[in-house]
């Protein structure tokens, strides 16, 4: 039964901060798209 | 050149990741009482101590903001991306504690939670970042930074008292190892393994911190634009 807590424990651990690695990518993404269409606006 | 050394540096925080992982799974003997279980400790400890560093951080950035935000504005800007990151990233860390705890202490208590000092004001600890990250999310405003940083400011106070909360008082969480005088002691080999899991997840936190940082700069960048063009009339 620990076995199982252990293995819950480190996976919430991972999605946690792999959940939040992808959210800062996501903004990168977000900010990038913006870069680009503010520079292809002619005004 | 750069791109080369920034690929090496996340090949080895990604090496040092999984030679934390070792060391907590494989390396570290097993706890005689509470079996393998205990290997939680590997991850819950780290996460806690480096949520401490995180948040101090804010702090440091928030009185930084509020010392420079008349006179410097360009380096109350800096600060203000650190605190943000600093939150963030200790908000991370102080969730995985949270989680993690409960998945311990409901094989080995056999309760997922009780209101200890210890647990409660870890709990108000995640609380108060996560209101202060609202804050920041919802108010608008020229005075929301200065409002997030004074409520950092009055939100690490809860730090210590959490630190000292179960060496002042009895709780349900156990007593300290580190710092603990003749109270507390670790087995050499299980020393170890935390002590690379500190590094670890010091050397990811940092990292995230690092490129949280960066994110956030380009991001004041973007807005500074954006208001410019718009006062430009574009």
């Amino acid at each position: 039964m620990g076995h199982n807590f252990l293995v819950a424990a480190f996976c919430c651990t991972w999605a946690i901060q792999l959940g939040y690695l992808g959210w800062i990518a996501l903004k990168w993404q977000g900010q990038n798209r913006k870069i680009k269409a503010s520079a292809g606006n002619p005004w | 050149m750069k791109k080369l050394l920034i690929l090496l540096g996340f090949l080895s925080v990604i090496a040092l990741m999984a030679w934390g992982f070792y060391q907590a799974i494989y390396a570290a003997p097993t706890e005689g009482t509470m079996g393998d279980v205990q290997r939680i400790f590997y991850y819950h400890v780290p996460h806690g101590m480096l949520g401490y560093l995180f948040f101090s951080i804010n702090f440091v950035a928030s009185l930084l903001f509020l010392a420079w935000r008349r006179e410097q504005p360009a380096k109350a800007l800096v600060a203000d991306a650190w605190a943000l990151a600093g939150a963030e990233v200790g908000v991370v860390f102080c969730s995985v504690v949270l989680v993690t705890g409960p998945l311990w202490g409901r094989p080995v208590w056999g309760i997922w939670w009780t209101w200890d000092a210890r647990l409660t004001t870890s709990l108000v600890l995640w609380l108060i970042y996560v209101s202060y990250l609202l804050l920041r999310r919802f108010a608008a405003g020229p005075q929301m930074q200065t409002l997030a940083a004074v409520l950092a400011v009055f939100g690490a106070l809860d730090m210590p008292i959490n630190y000292l909360a179960n060496r002042l008082w009895r709780t349900q969480h156990p007593s300290p190892v580190f710092f603990a005088g003749d109270n507390g002691s670790i087995e050499s080999h299980m020393l170890a393994a935390f002590g690379w899991n500190v590094l670890a997840w010091a050397v990811w936190g940092l990292t995230i911190l690092a490129i949280r940082v960066h994110v956030e700069r380009r991001q004041q960048s973007i807005d500074g634009s954006e208001a410019a063009a718009a006062l430009a009339g574009d």
